[in-house]
């Protein structure tokens, strides 16, 4: 092999020595920018969620000692109910057991506790489930939890659709008797929102995926009034 | 330096070279339409997307609320840089590993018996009213999109992208 032959090989393996090490050096580079993006961006996500998230918040009368719910009634056995006022389910959950409910607190058996979470927001064009609960809070400093929650699911709105608007929600209550200008104002200045969102976080934390959900004396029980009735008077 | 001996073998290969660079953009692209889709659907509910996450229960609430707000915009972020083609092969191996992780996360679920959404797509984790849980599809279509991954982890430069404009620099 001749000596010109020998260095015109030297040279292209240099070159393909630099052209690799130009490849890797992009590489590099493109790897290092992607993986900055990647982590930006989840950066950017947990920015805006702390953004959103508010921990101060306002508890409403006739709060349960936590705060995550709206008590009605004064038995000895607690009766949590996890419901979504937009929940199809959930209306006809107080449908059928609503009556037993009624009975069992009436007969100093029960306390229930109501925990309007904001699980379903994206079934509404204007987050009705959060309004809706944030409502029933108001309701609760006017003295008219039960009523209140009762004419809501009355006038439940499609899902897909625009819940009540707060007017509505003023005449809803305005038909069980809540008339206080202070119980329109509440709704309109969405006072109980964040309050709503404490609600849904110790729902959520609780293991609460789904409503209706009802637990009696701590222990998660089917949704039925037979089932809490059998779950009442074992827990006593 | 091997020469096919037949003609078949090597006017295959010739066709598999002009091929591959456009499934993978084809594949690039549907990669990054379902990441798109997929953060742009629990971007708008973050608090939603953190209780999907804790619906899984694997991991503390505080924790679940973090990576369900932070999750939505890292996929937006895959989504742009497979539509681009920049960095292919990370963003691919990346979303490999995120599909991994939803594939064994769903199975963990259903194997515990949970009766949830798997919140891919968004809805918090909650079932609609009357809805079963339907694991068994959605392990199906994270697998799809693994087999996506993995042909651009295989081969990541393909046609309209960036990674291919700047390799001819």
């Amino acid at each position: 092999m001749s000596n010109r032959v020998q260095q015109k090989q030297a040279k292209r393996v240099v070159r393909e020595q630099l052209a690799r090490e130009a490849r890797r050096r992009r590489a590099m580079w493109t790897t290092a920018i992607a993986v900055a993006v990647l982590l930006i961006a989840g950066l950017i996500g947990w920015g805006v969620y702390a953004s959103q998230s508010s921990s101060a918040y306002k508890t409403p009368a006739h709060a349960s000692a936590d705060g995550t719910g709206l008590v009605v009634g004064s038995g000895p056995v607690t009766v949590d109910i996890y419901l979504d006022f937009m929940c199809p389910h959930c209306k006809e959950f107080e449908t059928a057991a609503g009556p037993t409910l009624d009975q069992l607190v009436a007969d100093k058996k029960v306390s229930l506790v109501y925990h309007p979470v904001a699980f379903l927001d994206p079934a509404s064009t204007n987050q009705y489930s959060t309004r809706s609960s944030a409502s029933a809070a108001c309701a609760a400093d006017g003295g008219r939890v039960a009523p209140y929650i009762q004419a809501l699911y009355a006038r439940q709105p499609a899902e897909g659709g625009p819940g009540l608007s707060d007017d509505e929600l003023i005449q809803v209550g305005g038909s069980v008797g809540l008339v206080d200008p202070a119980f329109a104002k509440c709704v309109r200045d969405g006072d109980y929102r964040t309050w709503t969102q404490h609600v849904t976080d110790a729902a959520s934390e609780r293991g609460v995926t789904g409503t209706p959900t009802v637990y009696v004396g701590g222990t998660q029980t089917e949704p039925t009034a037979a089932a809490i009735t059998a779950a009442v008077a074992a827990a006593k | 330096m091997s020469v096919g001996t037949t003609e078949h073998p090597r006017t295959r290969a010739a066709r598999w070279r002009t091929i591959q660079p456009w499934a993978g953009t084809v594949a690039r692209l549907g990669l990054a339409a379902v990441w798109l889709i997929a953060g742009a659907a629990k971007a708008t509910d973050l608090a939603g997307a953190g209780r999907a996450v804790n619906a899984y229960r694997l991991m503390p609430y505080d924790v679940a609320r973090v990576v369900g707000a932070a999750l939505p915009f890292v996929e937006l972020a895959l989504g742009v840089l497979l539509l681009i083609g920049l960095a292919t092969r990370v963003a691919a191996a990346v979303s490999a590993g995120l599909l991994v992780v939803f594939v064994a996360g769903i199975s963990s679920a259903w194997a515990r018996g949970l009766a949830i959404d798997c919140g891919c797509f968004g809805s918090g984790g909650q079932l609609a009213a009357g809805q079963s849980p339907s694991y068994g599809p959605e392990i199906a279509r994270d697998l799809g999109f693994l087999a996506l991954s993995a042909f651009l982890i295989v081969y990541p430069l393909t046609r309209m992208s960036v990674d291919s404009a700047v390799e001819r620099v």
